[in-house]
């Protein structure tokens, strides 16, 4: 691999990183939609749903700030494990965040999806 | 299934470290946030012990490597903490409004972005020239033949203004400006710079907390 293309490699993967942390808020935000969940339950809906996660630490410090910028909010609820769970619910601005975020990704994806229709074309 | 005590001290190792470097948050906070991620690494640890072995016999081994598999996953102590301590820093300057608590925040952000550096630059200088026009203010109630805003002939053959705080002599060509007046005038611009820039150091705090891209 020439040196060129390993530059490359690196840039499109930082460019992925920077996609990753762009969506993980929306994405947390939309995990919430149905109902309070604790932050193990909202990592393993990522998990299983998408392939957001870059670290597990990085939900916790993100969740704190959503908190503190009042779109979610916290309670502790004790559990059968035998330790409270912090439990996280959307909040009548973070409903309203989710659904402009959403309306934005979803104009976004289409126009997107119309300017790679001849690349994906190709690949086939 | 029990932690037992040798993964115990793990987790209050790892606890610890990151307790360490949240400085001056609050201590409720500080207890959430610790509590939370132990509770997280518990509950994580339990579940994979249990998963790898159906038999309800969990061993001391399998719990030990599963809490330092939680633990691993978390990423390091200090990286954690940076990332909690970035916004708390940022929601303490936007919420106090002094002018140190805001230098401090744009200087961890500062850190993260090219966006928060050129914040950090714009405020600093701000500051700066806030703080001289007060201090050529207050001087000049003690230098009045020196202190004050002067125009001076430069090298070139043009000329430049000099803040001067009056020590030494009155400088060779010069020429005081505004006189008295630079002590009503100082007060006044000096105070409103400071005001100016924290205000719009707070507006661009403001706008970056609420937008996407925080790390």
């Amino acid at each position: 691999m020439s040196g060129q293309h390993a530059g490359e490699q690196e840039s499109g993967d930082k460019w992925e990183v920077q996609l990753r942390k762009g969506c993980l808020e929306l994405a947390i935000l939309a995990a919430l939609w149905e109902g309070r969940r604790y932050g193990l339950e909202i990592l393993r809906r990522l998990e299983s749903d998408s392939d957001l996660i870059v670290s597990e630490g990085t939900v916790y410090p993100l969740l704190t700030r959503l908190n503190a910028l009042g779109l979610v909010r916290s309670e502790w609820v004790e559990s059968d494990a035998g330790h409270p769970r912090k439990y996280y619910s959307l909040t009548q601005a973070g409903k309203r965040r989710a659904m402009e975020m959403a309306g934005i990704w979803a104009r976004f994806s289409t126009s997107m999806r119309k300017m790679l229709a001849p690349l994906m074309k190709e690949d086939k | 299934m029990t932690i037992t005590g040798e993964s115990q001290r793990k987790i209050d190792d790892y606890l610890g470290r990151l307790r360490a470097r949240l400085r001056g948050m609050k201590d409720e906070d500080l207890r959430e946030i610790v509590e939370e991620l132990r509770s997280h690494v518990i509950d994580k640890a339990t579940a994979s012990a249990t998963q790898e072995d159906a038999t309800e016999t969990v061993t001391v081994l399998a719990v030990e490597s599963a809490v330092d598999a939680a633990l691993a996953a978390l990423g390091s102590p200090e990286e954690l903490a940076r990332q909690y301590m970035t916004d708390n820093l940022l929601a303490q300057a936007e919420a106090s409004r002094s002018p140190m608590r805001v230098l401090h925040g744009l200087l961890q952000w500062a850190t993260l972005s090219l966006a928060g550096f050129f914040v950090l630059m714009g405020s600093v200088a701000g500051y700066f020239f806030g703080v001289v026009f007060i201090l050529v203010a207050v001087a000049k109630l003690f230098h009045p033949h020196t202190a004050g805003l002067w125009i001076l002939p430069s090298g070139g053959g043009g000329t430049e203004f000099s803040f001067r705080l009056g020590f030494g002599s009155a400088p060779m060509g010069g020429r005081d400006v505004l006189g008295w007046w630079i002590v009503p005038i100082g007060w006044l611009a000096g105070a409103a710079l400071v005001m100016l820039t924290t205000h719009i150091a707070v507006w661009y705090v403001r706008k970056y907390r609420r937008s996407m891209s925080l790390p």
